[in-house]
């Protein structure tokens, strides 16, 4: 943006710049005289190497949960959001219903209430790990259906028009004319969603599931020594969670070219 | 199993104990955050030099990594690697100041930066200098569509502070679980307790919805 | 026009974006009292060499001078160029959180120093000017175009520039306002205001124009008086292009 650019430049970029400079570095100053050195010449980041396989196991299980939050997610979330779109009211509703009970309530309790509050309604326990999918599925599609929703309405209403003027029946309807374009406008929000799950996996460590997270807990109660563990761990989930952005600019810089061609 | 209901007033005091602190712990990040928040961005828009690779870095990692992550970093090595002792409940508060400040930072630098530029262009081609620019012309419809992403924000971090009780932070969700193995109400409490975080969220939803959709019928005039 | 003070300079000007160079060697001179019109196919750069006149535009080869002050130069100079001389937009760039008031007295109570009684005075009188002395009170998207786009006029005027620039002023108004805005601008120009105008209006072109610019992919291919211009055409592409439009 160039008068933006401009505005800020006129307004004291430059001075800016030296001030966050000097306030960086006396703030890198500040953190590295009160480190405690010993602590710091102590860390062993190699004798994480023994734990490859736990670690690689965990990454394994993390991904798998993040797909199906995002693979059940997107496909239940598509049904929700045409549900939204049926005639038949008390349907809309409970939809809505479920849409809002599942975004404005924490995952940690929602998680807690399907493993130990369910079981005791029902009577049928379920173990860690299923209650652990249920939970991030259950959330994934409310908060994935209203992605949809958002992109299914930005459709211009002239496709619609058009498709009945047409007389196109309503599954190619929705399968060739509303869905695709929809999903295109979808994919940043779809995204940034996806990473938004592959953190939420992480909060599953409270049963155990076995995911990275419940790995590094593991190692760090085991070795006495967090500090490697858990740096790496935080280090993996960055390096996963800038993956699927980077991938997607890819994906998303591709269909840009297609649709301008 | 029943859900037996009376058991709940008798605890009603602790639930509150945890609710207030819950409430506590966001209006401190919240604090805490915003003033990393406007350092960040600042260095966002200054748009080269050290400060602003620097906040890029800071505004995606912090956005990028697991909050249970970041709180049990926080929780199990700041102490270790600056040998202090710190509470569970600090190191809960920065490890959400730090969520908010990059969270915060990312939303106040999409305002500013989805400033119309017709109208920038318009308020420097009369001369209007630059001070006025930015605080008649950039930042109030920049607050106004900030709004809904900060508010929906604030449901996030509401949320977010649940996830302190696995550091034994003494929050509500901590107190349900406590109340529970007393009184082996497990599902009162949990149900009490999540109608009581829809209670507060779900109104922020709403306004979050409300605007949003008015911000696309003021851009559709 | 010899002898008569330069208002704008432009020579061997060229812009750049990336690869595109959107102009191309333009040389040109405004004089003072004179109402200079800018036409030519969209994406021939008049807009471009508008918008370099207030700064808005860098340019990488050539130089400009309005108003005796040298482009960029200092900050101070070009906001000093910036607040003598006016610019009207195609899109009208109102402030919409603001009244038409507050949009009338934001540059010269900030910039000049002005009073908000004299700022105020100053402000019904323009509007009256304009014909909307009624509307001083409501919000710019209460307004209808050809409205707002006086308003945007009325604002510029506000700075008393000594030269005033329009961007395509009528391009984005449903056709029954584009009268209601020209007679504005025709207003102006007899009373002497210096104009350069970017216009599709070919009328409005023949009739308050002293010169017509004529551009095409960048460059400046003619500088007539509008009875040659319209009347006989000696460039090929101007040629075309009077023929698409008349």
């Amino acid at each position: 943006m160039a008068a933006l650019d401009e505005l800020i430049e006129v307004s004291g970029g430059r001075t800016t710049r030296i001030c966050l400079t000097i306030a960086l570095v006396g703030v890198l100053a500040a953190g590295i005289w009160s480190l405690n050195w010993e602590t710091l010449l102590n860390l062993h980041f190699g004798d994480l190497w023994r734990f490859r396989v736990a670690v690689l196991k965990g990454l394994g299980m993390t991904l798998t949960l993040t797909s199906a939050a995002a693979a059940c997610g997107i496909l239940a979330g598509t049904l929700l959001a045409i549900v939204m779109q049926s005639p038949v009211r008390p349907l809309r509703w409970f939809v809505v219903g479920y849409i809002e009970l599942f975004r404005n309530t924490p995952i940690l309790v929602q998680l807690i209430w399907i493993h130990f509050a369910l079981p005791i309604l029902t009577g049928v326990p379920t173990t860690a790990f299923v209650s652990g999918v249920i939970a991030i599925v259950l959330q994934a599609s409310a908060y994935f259906s209203e992605i949809v929703r958002a992109g299914i309405q930005s459709v211009p209403p002239g496709y619609r028009e058009a498709s009945d003027a047409l007389g196109i029946p309503v599954h190619t309807r929705w399968m060739r004319v509303i869905l695709p374009p929809a999903f295109r406008t979808m994919i940043p929000p779809l995204v940034n969603m996806t990473i938004s799950f592959l953190k939420t996996s992480a909060i599953l460590t409270v049963l155990s599931v076995g995911e990275l997270m419940t790995v590094a807990t593991r190692i760090s109660n085991a070795t006495f020594r967090p500090i490697e563990i858990l740096t790496v761990v935080a280090a993996v989930y960055f390096f996963f969670g800038w993956l699927i952005s980077r991938l997607t600019g890819r994906i998303e810089a591709a269909t840009a070219r297609r649709e301008t061609r | 199993m029943t859900f037996d209901v009376n058991v709940l007033p008798t605890h009603f005091p602790e639930l509150i104990d945890g609710l207030l602190l819950t409430l506590r712990i966001c209006l401190l990040s919240m604090a805490f955050g915003a003033f990393g928040a406007l350092f960040l961005c600042l260095g966002k828009l200054s748009g080269r030099g050290s400060g602003y690779h620097v906040s890029v870095f800071v505004i995606d990692f912090f956005r990028t990594i697991p909050e249970v992550v970041l709180i049990f970093w926080i929780y199990s090595c700041l102490p270790l690697l600056f040998g202090a002792r710190l509470s569970a409940e600090v190191c809960g508060i920065m490890a959400l100041s730090l969520l908010v400040a990059a969270n915060v930072a990312e939303i106040m630098r999409a305002g500013v930066q989805s400033t119309d530029q017709g109208q920038l262009e318009a308020a420097m081609s009369l001369g209007v200098p630059a001070h006025t620019i930015w605080l008649r012309i950039v930042i109030p419809p920049a607050l106004q569509r900030m709004a809904p992403a900060f508010v929906n924000f604030m449901t996030e971090l509401i949320k977010a502070t649940s996830l302190l009780s696995t550091i034994g932070v003494a929050e509500m969700v901590y107190q349900a679980n406590v109340l529970g193995n007393r009184t082996f109400a497990y599902v009162e409490f949990l149900t009490l307790v999540a109608t009581i975080f829809f209670a507060i969220i779900f109104p922020l939803s709403l306004f979050v919805r409300h605007a949003e959709a008015r911000l696309a019928h003021q851009k559709s005039r | 026009m010899a002898g008569k003070q330069v208002v704008i300079d432009c020579r061997n000007v060229v812009k750049r974006y990336g690869t595109f160079t959107a102009l191309r060697d333009v040389s040109t001179r405004v004089h003072k009292g004179e109402v200079v019109c800018v036409i030519g196919p969209s994406g021939s750069g008049k807009s471009t060499l508008l918008r370099a006149f207030n700064g808005l535009e860098a340019i990488q080869v050539g130089m400009i001078e309005v108003l005796g002050l040298h482009m960029p130069g200092t900050r101070k100079e070009l906001e000093a160029i910036r607040r003598r001389a006016g610019m009207v937009f195609q899109g009208f760039n109102l402030f919409n959180h603001m009244s038409i008031r507050e949009n009338l007295l934001l540059a010269p109570m900030t910039a000049l120093g002005l009073t908000r009684d004299l700022a105020d005075d100053r402000a019904q009188n323009l509007l009256d000017r304009v014909g909307i002395g009624n509307q001083i009170d409501k919000y710019p998207t209460q307004l209808s175009g050809g409205q707002q786009q006086r308003v945007a006029i009325a604002r510029a005027l506000m700075m008393q520039p000594e030269v005033m620039l329009f961007d395509e002023p009528t391009s984005a108004l449903d056709p029954e306002m584009v009268g209601e805005v020209l007679d504005v601008m025709r207003d102006l120009a007899s009373q002497g205001m210096t104009m350069v105008v970017v216009t599709h209006e070919m009328g409005f072109a023949r009739e308050v124009g002293d010169r017509i610019l004529f551009m095409a992919d960048g460059q400046l291919l003619v500088d007539q008086p509008p009875d040659v211009f319209f009347a006989s055409p000696t460039d090929e592409r101007q040629a075309v292009f009077l023929s698409k439009v008349l």
